[in-house]
């Protein structure tokens, strides 16, 4: 069953290359470009996994995913952190509200599908 | 959002591990945190530069602006380089190793291009209009970092990423590029910053199309520009940062 990822960035490059990053597998792609339309997007979309960006206008990705934690439906949603920002403390307090891996910018395809394959079960695309 | 809660170094050491985070080098971390603690003494920041022949150059360098070679220095010590430009400086120049390798990084990881620090004295100014694309920063320490390009060098580096020709490219497409390579660099920065103790947060890249070219230097900050050149394409960061705003 193809799985369902749902992008959250500002920047449209981003999503689009994460979009391409998954091209061999068998995925459907929802995107949204802060976090509160994140919120909204995953509400409707049920995504197997959230790939979240911080620094976003609106509403940032740590506003967006300490809200996603508190919602009785989607709580427990993985998400992977992809951010520039890799300060260590900063890590900790996104990591204590409870993520499934952070990948820095830049960042290569594959280590995003490599992160992305320990989350959820990709499944190669049919030709 | 309220400033998150100290961590155990311990902790973040093995969640830096778990995620892959590559390491901040020790020497940047320990002068940046001793930098930024603001009370520290001259004696102990100079007994780490001391430490690292690299930074001391750079520091000897940075306080002998008009030297063309080391005989020509007036400053010739630490100490003495230490007190003639401030200990401000010294936090912006032991960043500047890590954020070099950041824009390497940067380049070759989405563009697949090799990209280094330009040889004294061959940068070039840009005197027409260039792209200029500005992250801002705010907290415990406040500044910006610019980055500067041709507009022919912003369509090559989109059309890159992108894998399209640079006609095929609007300018809001090119500006998303390049507000992101900001924001990559700027998250780099500042998050040494925070490492340094230095919590601030950053604002989405801003876009504008300038002839300014001046390095941007309000008062109490301290500001330098980088240039790098790869493929002929040149490429300028500059950073601005006032690191004692409380």
């Amino acid at each position: 069953m193809s799985k369902k990822i749902l992008t959250v960035d500002d920047s449209k490059t981003i999503r689009m290359i994460i979009q391409r990053a998954f091209r061999a597998h068998d995925c459907t792609f929802s995107e949204a470009g802060n976090g509160e339309e994140g919120l909204a997007v995953a509400a409707g979309f049920r995504p197997d996994l959230i790939v979240l960006d911080i620094t976003m206008p609106v509403m940032d990705g740590v506003t967006m995913l300490t809200k996603l934690r508190q919602d009785p439906v989607l709580k427990g949603t993985p998400v992977i952190m992809l951010t520039a920002e890799s300060g260590r403390e900063s890590v900790a307090s996104i990591a204590a509200l409870g993520i499934s891996d952070y990948l820095v910018k830049p960042f290569k395809e594959t280590e995003l599908i490599e992160k992305a394959g320990k989350v959820i079960q990709l499944l190669p695309k049919a030709a | 959002m309220p400033a998150p809660a100290a961590a155990p170094a311990k902790k973040t050491d093995d969640l830096a591990k778990r995620f892959g985070l590559a390491p901040t080098p020790e020497s940047v971390l320990r002068l940046t945190q001793l930098v930024a603690r603001r009370e520290a003494s001259a004696e102990d920041v100079a007994k780490i530069i001391a430490q690292d022949k690299g930074l001391a150059a750079r520091l000897l360098r940075a306080a002998n602006p008009r030297a063309d070679t080391e005989e020509d220095y007036s400053c010739t010590t630490v100490e003495d380089a230490l007190a003639r430009i401030g200990m401000s400086w010294v936090l912006l120049l032991a960043m500047t190793d890590p954020l070099n390798r950041a824009v390497k990084n940067a380049f070759s990881t989405l563009f697949n291009l090799e990209l280094n620090p330009m040889l004294a004295g061959t940068a070039v100014p840009f005197e027409e209009e260039h792209v200029r694309g500005e992250v801002t920063f705010s907290g415990r320490a406040t500044g910006l970092v610019h980055i500067r390009m041709m507009p022919s060098t912003a369509a090559t580096l989109a059309a890159r990423l992108l894998g399209l020709s640079p006609a095929e490219l609007d300018e809001a497409a090119v500006n998303d590029v390049i507000g992101e390579l900001n924001n990559i660099v700027a998250g780099n920065f500042k998050s040494n910053l925070c490492d340094a103790g230095l919590d601030c947060k950053l604002a989405p890249p801003q876009i504008t199309r300038t002839t300014e070219f001046e390095l941007f230097r309000p008062d109490g900050n301290v500001a330098e520009r980088c240039g790098f050149r790869g493929d002929d394409l040149d490429v300028f960061i500059d950073i601005s940062v006032n690191p004692w705003t409380d």
